[in-house]
């Protein structure tokens, strides 16, 4: 019989086994160099991810979310920078990008197993979803805003001097942007109410 | 059935349909006018019972209590970033409200002056 723990038995060992035929540096380098193949695959794969494309391509997001986004200021604007999918909602540096695609995944999970496959879904699932979001943010400091803006680059000549004052004020007090910026870039959820109401 | 029921039956639903336009013309939605609100952060300046940067709701709707041009002049000062005074004495643009869809900004400003 041949069952499968053997076979593995069997492969185990051919790969201890010292190689005669090729010197340890000519296995070092084609290991190096196999390394950034598919290092790069993988790093191509996952940038591809990243598109507005990519993140669209679901119709719960293109029916929705999209929408929604291309009418608020980071889609267009008159300098023409444009704030897309990720630049939000994944971080830039590693170990951050792959707990968020983890979890995206997840949400991906989400959709193909019909937890969120209708519009209808997805807005009951709205809150929880912008709560993760909120949550996210609110822990970051609002990192993936601040690659973008910062207190320190508003400039009380062009922000209106309320505007300006307030921001003066949050930076002092250690308040983040998403504490008073929730819904810039899509529809706030049904449920949600604005402290001062 | 007979022309007769069916002419009645005509008229009858042609005046439910009117009847029904008629309120929605009249009628506030509350529920818009709150989420439009808050999609634009006019609560970040405005309650409706207390004075922040911003006058209350309830204080504009009592200045405007039986004023016939009052809809048109709140209008006037969400859409076109009319000069507004602050508490503290400086004045700058009001926020103008990011919405060009003319029904829902009524119906906000009718919310507005009906608290
Ligand atoms: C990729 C860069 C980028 C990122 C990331 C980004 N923004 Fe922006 N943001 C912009 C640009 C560009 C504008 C438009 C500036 C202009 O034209 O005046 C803008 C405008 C804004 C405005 C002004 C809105 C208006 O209607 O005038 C707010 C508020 C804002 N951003 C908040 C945020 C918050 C909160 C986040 C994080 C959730 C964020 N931004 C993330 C680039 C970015
Ligand atoms: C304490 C609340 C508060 C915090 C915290 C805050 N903002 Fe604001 N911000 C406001 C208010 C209020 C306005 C003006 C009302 C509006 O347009 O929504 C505003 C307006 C803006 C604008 C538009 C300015 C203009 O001139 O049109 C930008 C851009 C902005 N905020 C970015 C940020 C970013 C980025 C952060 C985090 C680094 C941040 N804000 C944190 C309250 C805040
Ligand atoms: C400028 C920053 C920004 C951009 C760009 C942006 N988002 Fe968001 N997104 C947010 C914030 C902030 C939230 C949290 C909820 C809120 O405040 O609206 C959110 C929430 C969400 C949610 C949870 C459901 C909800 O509506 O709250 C989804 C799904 C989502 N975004 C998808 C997208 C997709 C897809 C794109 C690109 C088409 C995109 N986002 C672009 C900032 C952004
Ligand atoms: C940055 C703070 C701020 C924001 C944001 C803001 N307002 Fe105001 N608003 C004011 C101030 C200050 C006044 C008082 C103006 C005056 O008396 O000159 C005012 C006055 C008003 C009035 C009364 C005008 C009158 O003729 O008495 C209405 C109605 C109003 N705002 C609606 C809105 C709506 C709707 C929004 C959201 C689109 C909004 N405001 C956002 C600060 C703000």
């Amino acid at each position: 019989m041949n069952n499968p723990p053997k076979r593995l038995g069997h492969a185990w060992q051919v790969l201890r086994r010292p190689s005669a035929k090729y010197s340890l540096l000519s296995l070092l380098v084609i290991g190096f160099f196999s390394g950034i193949f598919f290092w790069g695959g993988f790093h191509t794969a996952l940038e591809a991810t990243n598109t507005l494309e990519f993140c669209t391509a679901c119709h719960e997001m293109r029916d929705t979310v999209f929408q929604e986004y291309k009418q608020t200021i980071h889609y267009s604007n008159r300098t023409g920078v444009r704030a897309i999918c990720s630049d939000c909602h994944v971080p830039k540096d590693w170990t951050h990008k792959m707990i968020r695609k983890a979890r995206a995944s997840l949400e991906v999970w989400g959709k193909i197993t019909g937890a969120i496959d209708t519009k209808e879904k997805f807005e009951a699932k709205r809150m929880t979803l912008a709560t993760h979001e909120w949550e996210r943010m609110k822990a970051s400091d609002s990192r993936e805003c601040r690659n973008c803006h910062s207190y320190d680059g508003m400039s009380g000549e062009f922000q209106k001097q309320t505007v300006f004052v307030k921001h003066q004020k949050a930076d002092a007090e250690g308040q983040t942007c998403i504490d008073c910026h929730k819904g810039i870039a899509h529809k706030l959820p049904r449920e949600y109410r604005d402290s001062n109401e | 059935m007979s022309a007769h029921r069916n002419r009645l039956f005509a008229a009858l639903s042609i005046s439910i349909a009117a009847a029904g336009l008629s309120a929605g013309a009249y009628a506030v939605d509350e529920e818009a006018a709150r989420a439009l609100a808050r999609q634009n952060g006019c609560f970040k300046c405005h309650s409706v019972e207390k004075t922040l940067d911003g006058p209350a709701y309830k204080s504009v709707a009592a200045k405007y209590r039986g004023k016939a041009d009052a809809e048109a002049r709140l209008i006037t000062h969400i859409t076109t970033g009319e000069k507004a005074k602050f508490p503290d004495g400086h004045v700058e643009e009001h926020k103008i409200i990011k919405t060009k869809d003319m029904n829902e900004i009524k119906n906000l400003v009718s919310w507005i002056l009906s608290l």
